[in-house]
């Protein structure tokens, strides 16, 4: 109640020193204090704004960091069934066994990273917070300094007026008295609390500095460490993994990116899958009057020749051999003879390579084997013992087909006996 | 939606409804279901991957920034008293030093960055959407195949009096199979080719974000510790020991004991 009164008593005063009738003193050297530690105030809220924002970054930072590699982690690895991806990919196979490495190391970095950063929630952010309310009750006897000036004014102004009076009246002689008092005992409130903060100040100043130093020395140690923590990590996993890690231009990561960049690129850029389809019936129609019996599958590789498809509508279950394409890759899979005897899924090169076709169905002897002869349409080298090799054009005597040309037929050519793949050969 | 569209959408709605009801056979295809599961592992790292690839590069910024704006408030309280102290030369090669790893290294890394890590995600990301478009055409398409095949199967078991009708059914059932075919055929092709391809296509991303982290952290690292040197000798061992933080509390309850501060 006292408070509002006060409030309301000082109100008529506030507004006619606003608009000029009254008048107001100053005390440049408390203003000048004053404005010092308005700087202040804002830096301390700064200072607690930036650390937090700081504690965030470096939070956000392993986080990311951590399910980066994870993520990564778990594209390197076979998903649902796949096998053996160095065996298909050796140029990749520095990353594929570094992955889950990444994975755990940044992992235990995010571990470690959370005590670096409780340091700086307590040790840092603690005192900055602590600052900032010894700042608050200073704002607060600031404001008290203020509304004693208020006052202190008012009651100056009044009795200034007053003795100007030309003739006074008894009351007004008795006000003077009472105004004289009063005016005293806000002069000498006024002048203690103005002379105590001005008295004040420049300790409070100092003390900020010598407040500021420890601080901030403990802030960098911090900071520093959690460079330092990144770094350890980074090293000793460059060590176990053989990544050259030295410091680099970015300029020249980014070269070294380009270098080892691969077709794959273009490769998924001719992916059907990956273009808009703008009608079906019109894809259908593409397809009909594309190379006759060849139906969709295989907009793979365009210029692929053999008819590789014919009963690729009904069960299309196992990858060919590959036909021989012109680029550098293409060699036809290696064969294993047990093949033919039905246990390919045991040897252990296959592994290696897409799943060979199912045996052939139990040949059925036939009564008068009618010599046929196969001409081949490509060169085939031997891949495994028991291959035919040839070359293109030659006259193979074909033994034995299957009904598939995507298996491994048998022939003579030279009197070696010997398999190769169907498609590598033309029926005359 | 057209009209047509619209017509073909309330007819794979009614076989939907027939084929739960155990009405119309419906096909199951194994092999596509399994390249579609792996597929759909696929796109979910790959999303979540660019993802954490984005938040990582932006804490980086982030963090250095904060560093920036940290060394300039320091400024400001070095500022209130003495401006020559050893306190203020240090906190100045500080804000020196932060500076200069939240400009250039930022912008060095920038780049490179987006040629390594960001645009190689964020393509492939970009081709889900077309695959995904691949995947529900095949699955409309079989649902239409679904109900061509089952009505010719109706009218071989029961035949119609209308001889134009079966023919029309067979060719109807003919041109279903031919389109699902189409998109399945292409989809059990491609899909496992592209999850294939990835391996080559992501690899080098590895290596360079890896050397990326790595020269983060020995910059940060290098261009910080150069700030010591403005330190007092004994400032490391006090940090170490603890002494730092009693200095802090100690001149944190001078302050409080001053007049001004609660003291009227």
């Amino acid at each position: 109640m006292k408070g509002i009164g006060k409030a309301l008593a000082r109100t008529p005063f506030a507004v006619t020193s606003r608009i000029g009738m009254s008048k107001k003193s100053t005390d440049p050297e408390f203003d000048d204090y004053q404005r010092h530690f308005t700087a202040l105030e804002q830096a301390a809220d700064k200072l607690i704004k930036d650390t937090k924002a700081f504690i965030e970054a470096v939070t956000s930072l392993f986080t990311a960091g951590a399910g980066f590699a994870q993520h990564f982690a778990v594209i390197f690895q076979p998903i649902a069934g796949e096998y053996d991806i160095i065996g298909k990919h050796p140029e990749a196979s520095q990353t594929i066994r570094s992955v889950t490495k990444l994975e755990s190391a940044m992992q235990e970095l995010r571990e470690l990273i959370g005590p670096e950063l409780e340091l700086i929630d307590t040790r840092i952010l603690g005192p900055a917070k602590e600052l900032q309310s010894v700042m608050k009750t200073i704002r607060k006897t600031i404001t008290k300094r203020d509304h004693k000036l208020v006052d202190y004014d008012r009651f100056n102004n009044s009795l200034t007026k007053l003795r100007d009076k030309k003739d006074k009246s008894l009351s007004d002689e008795k006000n003077l008295f009472k105004l004289e008092q009063d005016f005293e005992i806000a002069t000498n409130e006024y002048e203690y609390i103005n002379n105590a903060l001005k008295q004040d100040f420049p300790r409070f100043m100092m003390l900020v500095t010598q407040f500021i130093d420890p601080l901030f020395n403990s802030f960098f140690y911090m900071q520093l460490n959690i460079y330092y923590l990144l770094l350890e990590k980074m090293n000793s996993f460059a060590d176990e993994t053989k990544y050259d890690i030295s410091n680099a231009p970015g300029a020249q990561i980014m070269e070294d990116y380009e270098s080892k960049r691969t077709d794959a690129w273009s490769v998924i850029e001719n992916l059907g899958i990956i273009k808009r389809i703008v009608s079906v019936s019109r894809m259908v129609q593409a397809a009909r009057s594309q190379s006759g019996p060849s139906s969709a599958a295989s907009s793979l590789k365009a210029g692929a020749p053999p008819a590789r498809s014919v009963s690729s509508s009904s069960g299309y279950k196992k990858t060919p051999p590959p036909p021989p394409s012109s680029s550098s890759q293409a060699a036809p899979p290696p064969y294993t003879p047990s093949a033919s005897i039905g246990s390919a899924a045991s040897a252990p090169a296959a592994a290696k390579r897409a799943p060979p076709p199912p045996p052939p169905l139990k040949p059925k002897p036939k009564p008068a084997p009618q010599i046929k002869y196969v001409v081949a349409l490509y060169d085939f080298a031997a891949q495994a013992d028991g291959d035919l090799s040839f070359a293109a054009g030659d006259r193979i005597e074909l033994i034995e087909k299957t009904e598939s040309a995507e298996d491994w037929w048998t022939g003579r050519l030279n009197g070696v006996q010997g398999v190769f793949p169907g498609n590598y050969v033309q029926e005359t | 939606m057209s009209w047509a569209g619209f017509k073909k959408s309330v007819n794979r709605a009614g076989t939907t409804l027939l084929q739960k009801t155990g009405q119309i056979e419906r096909t199951v295809d194994r092999e596509f279901a399994d390249e579609e599961a792996k597929y759909r592992i696929f796109e979910k790292e790959c999303q979540a991957l660019q993802k954490d690839s984005k938040a990582y590069w932006d804490a980086m910024k982030a963090m250095t920034a904060a560093q920036s704006r940290i060394a300039e408030t320091l400024e400001t309280f070095y500022g209130a008293a003495d401006r020559s102290s050893e306190g203020a030369m240090a906190g100045h090669a500080y804000k020196r030093s932060v500076d200069d790893l939240d400009a250039t290294f930022t912008r060095e890394l920038d780049l490179p960055f987006r040629t390594t890590i960001s645009e190689p995600l964020g393509k492939m990301n970009a081709y889900f959407p077309v695959v995904n478009e691949h995947i529900t055409k095949r699955d409309k398409k079989l649902l239409d195949y679904d109900s061509a095949r089952s009505r010719l199967r109706k009218l071989i078991d029961k035949p119609s009096e209308d001889p134009t009708k079966l023919p029309r059914a067979q060719q109807e059932n003919d041109e279903s199979k031919e389109m699902f075919d189409l998109l399945n055929d292409q989809l059990i092709a491609e899909l496992p080719q592209l999850l294939d391809l990835r391996v080559p296509y992501f690899d080098p991303s590895f290596e360079a974000m890896i050397r990326m982290q790595a020269k983060f952290a020995e910059e940060g690292y290098e261009k910080l510790s150069g700030v010591q040197r403005y330190f007092a000798d004994n400032v490391r061992d006090d940090y170490a020991a603890g002494q730092l933080d009693a200095q802090v509390e100690g001149i944190l309850q001078e302050m409080r004991e001053l007049s001004i501060c609660g003291g009227n």
